[in-house]
């Protein structure tokens, strides 16, 4: 084989010529939707971190966009605010918690399922049928549901949307978005204002102490028998700052008498619960 | 109710939001015509026709409230443009207002509904949208009931509803009360709590004028906005002669609270700096020494003293770190400590976050934590570099406004309050004497 100098570079030109002018494959996206089926939803893949935990944070997008409806997921939501009940309980994390609780010998809380108690289900019906059956008007008819019993309990959701045809994870991960749905038994529930004002009043403090001392954090499920820490939407015209409300009353607390006033409110509402224990 | 909240403003100040003076109950129709309400929706109707409307709102320049920099002119044509022939339009009022410490909008919509009506009722025509939805917190009780009263009352006079005004268009206006998240003031959200679906921002482009609620172009417009838009058609905001650029000219609500002798609700004019707006909630009470100014809201940037002498627009506040907002300006003395509300602020915004991208649903709370652990005392290695790098970060890969403005409150630190950090992070001592990190430290310990 003879040496032709510059041949290599030919060779690369030519290449580079060629794709100059072929078809461009890049989409300027999202400028440009690209071209593919509708029913599209690319490739699903749950991630892990470096301790082994699944990644999802059960938002319920992909189920929402599932056009087959074939996902479920299980198991606690990633900020431990609820206990997500949708799908078969052998689904991930789920399974873990059980498996992991019976080898250490202790008891298996059936959490899963205590929430598919049967209900009378007849006002489910009448509210929908109020409100035509209408998807748009989901955040409505939730609102209705949880005005009949209190909460949002699963059998309900569960009817809700075999008979409006509404995708049950559009209920669901509809539901777990706003902070007023709630999925358990409302119990006592502590709500401090996180404005501007208030957090200079010291609001920051008082709820860093609530937490601590009720065993919580904002936002999140209260363990069986607990006061819920909450944060209010809309500072009460005319309270003053910090506002801390219990059940929804405004209650004067400090930054100091915070720690105090949280031990006596977990005292008041333990005594039953652990005269119960004792008792099994 | 809340008309007390509202501060008087010097008499130099223009008043064009906000009724002037001692008006009577906000939904009485025939006083409000009487004083001027739907003259401008009249000469959009009768004589200008949507052409002549789209082009004196793009001859205004004005741009939106919101701070997108986007004109109102722009928009109003990018939406009367979009969308087939037939295709159903759509205004929304976005009134959520979703700062818990500010009601500016809400006293707005209690006391001048009709303008805010007037205003969204021109945008409807222009662009050619058949359904105007007013979203309001269910909180805001009195300003639901105030506009669904000036709503019917406008309906009966023919203003609003069928064949407005004698023509053959529609306009049917619609008050959609929501609750729920903090997300819901940004507008995609808030588009998609309308649709009855999980509050998640979206992508944009497509903006909403393209493809907004149930996917149809539609205009989101906040009502101070909105309210503007009849003083651009009667020729008020010709000769407004003050020293802010043009394209803001016009007026905006602000609410001063913190530390100053009357806490409240003023209109104030783009143009005008901070010290001037801080007077007229009567300055500093005697013995009280500024120490920074929370501009913003929750996701607001803390700026030193110096920055009294700021101008109060969307640039220069951008520039210095900080935004209008939600028109929340908060006077901190001496006693409190920025560190601490910095960190709180930030903690609120990263529990308020969506969760849909990543460097906001990590990032923030990582920023959170890293600002609890200096007010602690507690802190690991370089914390301010590492802080700074992330809220970079955090800001440069954002979705929406949120993530983008969550890390205003600690970078402003960074950049302004190298002091009280040093001495948090260094000395290990609060300058305001709240945040005892060693105290803190050691109950820590024990527990």
């Amino acid at each position: 084989m003879s040496f032709i100098p510059g041949l290599g570079i030919a060779k690369g030109m030519g290449l580079t010529l060629r794709r100059f002018f072929a078809p461009k494959a890049t989409i300027q996206y999202p400028e440009t939707a690209p071209d593919v089926a509708v029913r599209f939803r690319g490739r699903l893949q749950l991630l892990y971190d470096e301790l082994g935990n699944v990644k999802c944070e059960t938002c319920f997008q992909c189920a929402q966009a599932c056009p087959v409806e074939c996902i479920d997921m299980g198991g606690f939501d990633t900020r431990g605010r609820f206990h997500v009940h949708w799908g078969a309980a052998e689904q991930f994390a789920e399974r873990r918690e059980e498996s992991a609780l019976r080898r250490s010998g202790r008891p298996v809380p059936d959490t899963a399922y205590e929430h598919f108690g049967g209900i009378d289900t007849a006002p489910v019906d009448a509210i929908l049928k109020r409100h035509d059956y209408d998807q748009k008007m989901i955040l409505a008819i939730l609102a209705d549901i949880q005005d009949v019993y209190g909460y949002l309990p699963v059998a309900a959701l569960k009817r809700a949307s075999q008979v409006s045809g509404a995708p049950y994870a559009l209920l669901y991960g509809t539901a777990t978005y706003y902070s007023q749905f709630h999925f358990e038994k409302p119990g006592r529930t502590v709500a401090i204002c996180r404005c501007t004002t208030c957090a200079l009043a010291g609001a920051g403090r008082v709820a860093r102490t609530l937490a601590r001392e009720l065993h919580t954090e904002i936002g999140r499920r209260p363990t069986a028998g607990g006061v819920a820490l909450e944060s209010l939407h809309s500072h009460i015209a005319g309270a003053a700052s910090p506002l801390v409300t219990l059940d929804g009353r405004p209650h004067p607390v400090t930054a100091a008498s915070a720690a105090a006033w949280a031990r006596s409110l977990t005292a008041a509402s333990e005594s039953p619960a652990s005269a119960g224990r004792t008792d099994a | 109710m809340n008309r007390d909240a509202i501060l008087t403003a010097p008499a130099r100040f223009p008043r064009l939001l906000l009724p002037a003076g001692e008006a009577g109950p906000a939904t009485d129709l025939s006083a409000a015509v009487e004083a001027g309400a739907f003259a401008a929706l009249r000469k959009a109707v009768e004589e200008l026709q949507p052409q002549g409307v789209l082009a004196a709102v793009a001859e205004s320049g004005m741009l939106g409230r919101g701070g997108s920099g986007l004109t109102l002119g722009d928009k109003w044509r990018a939406c009367a443009r979009a969308g087939a022939a037939g295709d159903a339009h759509y205004v929304v009022v976005n009134g959520y207002q979703s700062d818990p410490a500010v009601q500016t909008d809400r006293v707005l919509l209690e006391t001048n509904p009709f303008a805010v009506l007037e205003g969204a009722a021109i945008a409807a025509f222009a662009v050619g949208a058949a359904e105007v939805l007013v979203a309001v917190r269910v909180e805001a009780a009195d300003a639901i009931r105030t506009l669904e009263t000036a709503i019917e009352a406008a309906e009966k006079a023919g203003y609003l509803g069928e064949g407005i005004l004698g023509s053959t268009v529609d306009i049917r206006v619609s008050v959609s009360p929501l609750q729920g998240s903090y997300m819901l003031g940004e507008e995609t959200v808030l588009l998609k709590a309308l649709e009855g679906k999980r509050g998640q921002p979206e992508q944009q482009p497509p903006y909403t004028t393209e493809r907004g609620l149930f996917g149809k172009p539609t205009l989101v417009h906040g009502p101070q906005t909105l309210a503007a838009v009849p003083v651009i058609l009667n020729g008020g905001m010709d000769g407004f002669e003050w020293t802010g650029p043009r394209d803001f000219a016009g007026t905006v609500l602000v609410q001063l609270s913190g530390a100053v002798l009357r806490p409240g609700i003023a209109e104030v004019p783009f143009g005008v700096t901070l010290s001037e707006i801080v007077d007229i909630a009567g300055g500093l009470p005697p013995s009280h020494r500024l120490k920074a100014l929370l501009v913003g809201g929750p996701s607001g940037g803390i700026l030193p003293p110096e920055a009294m002498s700021l101008v109060y627009d969307h640039e220069n506040l951008e520039r210095a770190g900080a935004h209008i907002g939600s028109g929340s300006i908060v006077v901190v003395d001496q006693h409190s400590c920025v560190v601490d509300l910095a960190a709180v602020l930030t903690r609120f915004c990263a529990d308020e976050a969506c969760g849909k991208t990543i460097p906001c649903r990590i990032g923030l709370r990582r920023l959170a934590e890293i600002g609890s652990r200096i007010c602690e005392g507690q802190p690991r290695g370089d914390e301010v570099t590492r802080l700074s790098d992330l809220a970079h970060d955090v800001a440069a890969s954002a979705l929406c406004a949120h993530e983008r403005r969550a890390t205003l409150a600690l970078a402003s630190l960074v950049r302004y309050f190298r002091d009280e950090l040093d001495a948090h992070i260094l000395r290990n001592s609060c300058p305001a004497g709240i945040c005892h990190p060693k105290a803190d430290a050691r109950a820590g310990a024990t527990s």
